[in-house]
């Protein structure tokens, strides 16, 4: 569990966290998002114990020895093989099991360069060898900072789903600015903003507090006369064109629109292809809560 | 892999020890060489000029070792040093160690041992051919005195390696660190310009083994320095401990 309360951190004049309060559970998938210089490299660190807060307090149920830290950009000396920046991982988090530095080896995908020296590395291969060299001795917090953002496609993904296992064995506090990734890991979510928490809890309320009454309606004919038609109604809000045949209609209550989208549309009389309601996105909330 | 089996390879694979061990040997090979035909070389280079050098003794063969080990040779201890304790030097490595061990202590205690013993051992293997040329082609030097000024020199070899660490933890960068130790280290005997401070001073234990060998002192001029130095270092390497420790990363 980490519990963190009435947090802050300046630099000189700037304030880079203000006030921060968060909470993750054991076992939770925490995914911190924000925009760049947000501050959640800042939080981050505080939270690994590499920079100082100015104010507030922050409770880690777990030692030190059991967390792992993975930056954003992970380096070693580039004299030494995979295997052993692996090996020494795990020594530091206790007694060394070959098989198991093997094991995560393969799972980072490095099993068939794990004897080269990591100087040769790509950006990729090193963002894999530290994914690696956290999972190793087996921590129960892991907080990584942009742990994809050097990975292709395939990467990113194998790299979401050895997240996505850690859920339950291990406290992970994951900082994006992929949102999709966040969306698709993690089971709570904190926004950060001008380092302060814009909303802090389940990925489930944020999508769902912040639903809104839209509707796309896609026609075939003329979608401008539709939006008008619609626009004078009472219970709908606001209609526009919103692409080729589209029309984005957002209406007082789901309840209204339930009862009489359909029957509006049909007396309107052009062919209706599809209707239904906007989907809500984590990019979508972001952008609003931080604009 | 511990932290030290990570200093040993640091060292192996980075060819720094090479580096270390060439230096000091082929000063120690070389010394006593220059030492013994120094007029010989003077005579062959020098023209019209004559110059007059004294016959070699012994311990001319030694000094001209030290001479040389005391200026490029700890050079490149310091160099070799900077490269290990710098901790901070790249943060993303940092990140890597400092997030996973309850103290710097624990880092940098395997950096500071390995990084003088390659240093002592290094020293140790050039003397040790300056020792066998020297006797081979000037005579022999007593050897309790070229044993008590190796003794010495390791103390101020150990100092070398704490100051690196105490303005590595300050500085955090390795050719800053490299830098201001040498100043540091230049710097340093120009305080012994004062007699009653100078003998106190690591510095002092430079010119102990010259002075010992041809018998212009005797060990106890050098105790002050040599129990003083220990000291500072432990001092150096306390502030060593709590700059990288207290440094935000």
């Amino acid at each position: 569990m980490i519990r963190v309360r009435a947090l802050g951190k300046r630099y000189g004049d700037r304030r880079a966290l203000d006030d921060i309060e968060l909470t993750v559970p054991d076992g939770a998938v925490y995914g911190l998002v924000g925009p760049n210089g947000a501050g959640k490299t800042t939080l981050l660190s505080i939270l690994a114990g590499l920079r100082r807060p100015d104010a507030g307090t922050v409770e880690i149920s777990v030692g030190v020895g059991e967390r792992a830290v993975l930056p954003d950009a992970p380096r070693f000396d580039k004299w030494l093989t995979a295997r052993e920046v692996v090996g020494l991982a795990a020594s530091l988090g206790g007694p060394v099991d070959p098989d198991r530095i093997v094991a995560v080896l393969e799972e980072a995908g490095l099993a068939e360069t794990a004897d080269r020296r990591v100087g040769g590395f790509s950006r990729g291969m090193l963002q894999r060898l530290g994914i690696a060299a956290t999972l190793v001795s087996g921590p129960r917090l892991v907080i990584l900072d942009e742990p994809a953002a050097a990975l292709d496609p395939a990467g990113r993904r194998e790299v979401l789903d050895v997240v996505a296992r850690m859920r339950g064995t291990a406290t992970v506090l994951f900082s994006s600015h992929i949102l999709g990734d966040v969306q698709a890991v993690c089971d709570r979510v904190g926004i950060l903003d001008h380092g302060r928490i814009r909303f802090e809890g389940a990925v489930s309320e944020l999508l769902a507090g912040a639903g809104r009454t839209v509707y796309l309606v896609r026609v075939r004919g003329d979608a401008r006369r539709v939006a008008e038609r619609l626009s004078a109604r009472e219970w709908v809000r606001s209609a526009g064109v919103a692409g080729e045949q589209v029309v984005r209609v957002e209406v007082t209550s789901l309840a209204e629109a339930e009862i009489h989208l359909v029957a509006a549309l049909a007396e309107i009389g052009l062919p209706v292809i599809s209707l239904e309601p906007e989907a809500v996105s984590l990019e979508s909330v972001f952008l609003e809560l931080t604009r | 892999m511990s932290l030290w089996q990570l200093e040993w390879v640091r060292l192996v694979r980075s060819r720094r020890l090479v580096a270390l061990a060439a230096v000091y040997a082929v000063f120690g090979l070389l010394g006593p060489v220059t030492a013994r035909y120094m007029g010989d070389i003077l005579e062959r280079f020098g023209g019209d000029i004559v110059v007059q050098v004294p016959d070699p003794v012994p311990a001319d063969g030694i000094t001209q070792f030290t001479a040389n080990a005391n200026q490029i040779g700890l050079l490149v201890v310091v160099v070799v040093a900077a490269g290990a304790l710098v901790i901070d030097a790249i943060p993303e490595m940092s990140i890597f160690l400092r997030t996973r061990v309850d103290g710097v202590g624990r880092l940098l205690t395997p950096r500071l041992v390995v990084s003088f013993a390659a240093a002592a051992g290094a020293f140790l293997l050039g003397l040790l051919g300056a020792w066998y040329e020297t006797v081979v082609l000037l005579g022999s030097v007593p050897v309790a005195e070229l044993a008590f000024g190796a003794l010495l020199t390791f103390v101020y070899l150990g100092f070398v390696v704490a100051l690196t660490a105490a303005i590595g933890g300050r500085l955090a960068s390795v050719p800053a660190t490299v830098a201001t130790t040498v100043v540091v280290l230049l710097g340093l005997p120009l305080f012994g310009l004062v007699d009653a401070v100078g003998r106190l001073l690591p510095s002092h234990l430079l010119g102990a083994m010259d002075s010992l060998l041809r018998g212009t002192a005797t060990w106890t001029d050098y105790l002050p320095a040599a129990l003083l130095a220990p000291t500072v270092s432990a001092l150096l390497v306390w502030l060593a401990v709590r700059w990288t420790a207290r440094r935000e990363l």
